[in-house]
């Protein structure tokens, strides 16, 4: 069926939250994994996961995506069932579960791009649909005592009781905390949702549910909401959180049933939720445009500036004005520090999606590996490029848990470099498995562990520069094999051979494999890195092992952009500035009034002033002989730049030169346009302010 | 015509988005957002609304319970409750009309379809006229 929607207005808002969902799925479906691991059962991860496919199977239906809503359907079937008999969802499911789950974001993906959904794979919702809840083990597990009132008891669930079971087995507290809403409340700011936020950062929260209450001075609502907890803390944190009394946060007994439940797994000591409650969502796409409109107030303040300057020069007293503008100036820089920290997002979200990746791929690869990932904390010591340092400080934790644990990775990235960086990622983790790791009857000659360990660890640099690294435990780079197969001679250093490892198509594997396919891709990684304005560094040893270094900026901009060549000299300039591009008829042009060194084109009626922009730039002239003018438009006047030749258009990351406030007039940072030189990006308007006084009037 | 209060209570903010762009062409409402149905509720005891419009699958406590506690009260018997959900099976459907939902949609809609919902539980139905 098709949306009964205009799609686009609203596929900014449902790939947000679909992301959102699908990356706290893949959340629960590792935390699901691990209690498996464990023989425990995880009430609270298999809710959570039906929630979330549940909403994105709505949402899918809404923009008309059915391929999703088949495979969220499916999945939701099975975990329906899993919620109403806690303890009987079979380890078999999980994966999948899994498929299911990267087919949906396969979807997505395609979605976000424009593109064509291909259908539900059949043989994934057959596998799904084949999964019936098993019988016995927890299913009919006697309920537990909980002492709590009638009407409160009513509403919990089996796997609700269960949780609670779960967690006092664990040593955590049953609580129970009401919060009565009042217009003071609310115009305070203590609504039930924003209580529910804090209480959930210092307890979990079972169950909220609404009592009816008479209504009275104290309830004019004629309600309270029972918010039934487990909590490791005090009941001070709890009553603060709630804005309650202390008295008023009172104990539950819970006595678990005959055979002790098992416990919970200490990776849900912290819920999931607990840490993302304190968010919203916000598509990047309108924290780019705050950041247009922050140029905008730039260059007014460039405007403003120069006014100011022309005042002072004809004796006017501006230095009160020009202190006010120094203070507007620093203003201006915290404002543009402080929407760019709002586009970052924290790197573990990134690399906590590699172990499915790896999982997926040693599953058809018939190798056995495990991702460990570090964040920059403890272990960040011996995070030196080297082939073997795996297995020095912080080895010891199953790593891929941290993003989940308290050893969570505190560093953030801009979001359109973790865009850009992600792939890379996927791409050294993958090619770890199929070319570096040997397989395990080798590798147990060899005396290594069967199961290979691919770590990627990340941390902050001073600079700005975020520093990830992938390392294996596999064969190395093969230099020599390499170097035949492409015809060179065998490189001396790491560094020589990582440029022979990322020529465009060599592959030092003979054969295609299923998840790499021909060529490593290695160019592609390389490609992505230097178009970051980062770097990409090799260590390797035979025999023991790579290590792969990324080292990219935390935060970059990204325009659309017109290529021009000027001067033998290409640059870019924002194609949001540009009003049209005509070609220069010298037939046409005519000298400015008093022989000044401007010349007019005429152009619909209007006369444009034009300038050559390698004289602006103090440049050679090209010697194109047919040129090309940039009409931009300034307080409703147009200018024109002549250039020799457009290059083309595209988008380009700008890396600023320096401090954006304090820059080369005209210049507001530099690009690559994939020839791994810098290329200059001109901003015209503030280029025009040269023209300003010889327009005709 | 007096303007109409609706609570739109979905756990999705572009869903909500998505009813009210529906809602567009009639005149005279007004919206709040609910994103639980604890806030839901929340809001129905401080605020008199005309129409609530709500999802059954939401955090916390579910579209049905909203339902059931809103009967429970006798100043809200009264108002209008048009469930919009994804769960379109049948005891999904018994259960919320059983609670004392007014109406029940299944998402996907058609946005005519929503739109005369609104109209006729806020009895500006206009069938009769034309």
């Amino acid at each position: 069926m098709t949306s009964p929607f205009d799609v686009r207005e609203f596929l900014a808002g449902f790939l947000a939250e679909a992301e959102e969902h699908l990356r706290s799925s893949a959340q629960n479906l590792m935390a699901l994994d691990r209690s498996f691991a464990q023989g425990q059962s995880n009430a609270r991860a298999v809710r959570d996961l039906f929630r979330s496919l549940h909403t994105v199977k709505g949402l899918s239906a809404m923009v008309g995506a059915e391929p999703i809503v088949d495979l969220a359907h499916a999945m939701e079937t099975v975990l329906r069932s899993a919620d109403r008999a806690p303890g009987t969802l079979r380890r078999e499911a999980l994966e999948p579960m899994l498929q299911a789950l990267r087919a949906i974001e396969e979807r997505v993906s395609a979605l976000a791009e424009g593109k064509t959904l291909a259908p539900a794979p059949a043989a994934i919702l057959d596998a799904l649909g084949a999964l019936q809840p098993q019988d016995g083990q927890g299913g009919a597990r006697p309920d537990a005592a909980v002492s709590l009132p009638p009407e409160v008891l009513a509403k919990l669930s089996a796997a609700e009781k269960q949780q609670l079971v779960e967690g006092v087995a664990a040593g955590k507290r049953a609580l129970r905390a009401d919060f009565v809403p009042t217009p003071e409340r609310a115009a305070a700011g203590l609504t039930i949702s924003s209580v529910r936020e804090r209480v959930s950062n210092v307890a979990e929260i079972v169950k909220v549910l609404p009592l009816s209450r008479p209504r009275s001075e104290e309830a004019p609502g004629g309600l309270a909401f029972v918010l039934v907890l487990l909590t490791g803390g005090s009941d001070e944190a709890i009553a603060e959180a709630a804005g309650i009394p202390k008295e008023e946060v009172l104990p539950v007994a819970v006595q678990s049933a005959p055979q002790p439940a098992p416990a919970f797994g200490e990776e849900d000591e912290i819920p999931a939720e607990a840490v993302q409650r304190r968010t919203i969502r916000v598509e990047v796409g309108r924290l780019d445009d705050a950041l247009e409109r922050l140029s905008a107030l730039v260059v007014t303040r460039f405007r403003l500036s120069r006014a100011l300057a022309a005042l002072g020069a004809r004796g006017a007293d501006t230095r009160e004005v020009a202190e006010i503008m120094a203070e507007n100036g620093r203003q201006l820089r915290d404002l543009r520090a402080a929407i760019m920290r709002a586009r970052m997002v924290p790197v573990s979200e990134l690399l906590e999606r590699l172990p499915l990746v790896v999982r997926g791929i040693t599953r058809t690869s018939g190798k056995k590996a495990r991702v460990e990932i570090d964040g920059g904390g403890g272990a960040g010591d011996g995070q030196t490029p080297e082939g073997r340092s795996i297995g020095g400080a912080g080895f010891a934790g199953v790593a891929s848990r941290a993003g989940q644990e308290g050893r969570s990775i505190g560093e953030e990235l801009d979001k359109s470099v973790a865009d850009r960086i992600f792939p890379a990622l996927v791409h050294l983790v993958r090619n770890a498995v199929d070319h570096a790791i040997e397989p395990p009857d080798e590798r147990a000659r060899l005396g290594k562990p069967e199961e290979a360990v691919i770590r990627v660890s990340c941390l902050e640099r001073s600079n700005r520069q975020l520093e990830l690294t992938v390392s294996d435990d596999g064969r190395g780079v093969d230099a020599t094999r390499l170097a035949r197969k492409a015809g060179r001679e065998v490189p001396a250093t790491d560094a020589a051979l990582l440029d022979l490892l990322t020529i465009r198509g060599l592959s030092s594997r003979d054969e295609a494999t299923t998840t790499s396919g021909r060529g490593m891709g290695m160019d592609i990684v390389k490609r992505i890195v230097d178009q970051l304005g980062g770097e990409l560094l090799l260590k390797t040893q035979r025999g023991s092992g790579s290590t792969f270094t990324l080292r990219v900026p935390l935060s970059i901009t990204i325009v659309d952009a017109f290529s021009f060549a000027c001067g033998k000299q290409p640059f870019v300039v924002p194609v949001a500035t540009i009003e049209e591009i005509v070609e220069v008829d010298p037939g046409r042009l005519v000298r400015a009034p008093g022989g000044r060194e401007v010349r007019l084109l005429q152009r619909r009626g209007e006369t444009v002033p034009l300038l050559a922009l390698e004289s602006v730039l103090h440049m050679e002239r090209g010697t194109e002989p047919r040129r090309k003018a940039l009409i931009v438009r300034r307080n409703a006047e147009p200018y024109g730049f002549e250039v020799d030749r457009m290059l083309g258009q595209q988008e380009v990351v700008v890396r600023p030169l320096e401090d954006p406030l304090v820059h080369v007039p005209g210049v507001t940072g530099s690009t690559d346009l994939g020839d791994g030189l810098p290329t200059l990006v001109l901003d015209l308007l503030s280029l025009t302010g040269s023209l300003g006084e010889s327009r005709p009037s | 015509m007096a303007t109409a209060e609706l609570l739109l209570v979905d756990d999705s903010k572009v869903m909500r988005e998505m009813i009210a762009a529906c809602l567009r062409p009639e005149q005279g409402l007004a919206f709040s957002h609910a994103g639980s149905g604890l806030e839901a509720i929340e809001r129905l005891s401080l605020k008199k609304f005309d129409l609530v419009i709500l999802d059954l699958n939401m955090p916390d406590i579910g579209g049905i319970e909203v339902v059931e506690f809103i009967r429970a009260q006798d100043r809200l018997r009264e108002l209008p409750i048009l469930i919009v959900t994804t769960r379109g099976d049948d005891t999904s459907r018994s259960r919320a009309l059983g609670a004392g939902a007014s109406r029940f949609m299944t998402k996907p809609f058609a946005p005519e379809a929503l739109l005369g919902e609104v109209r006729a539980l806020l009895r500006r139905d206009t069938r009769a006229v034309s």
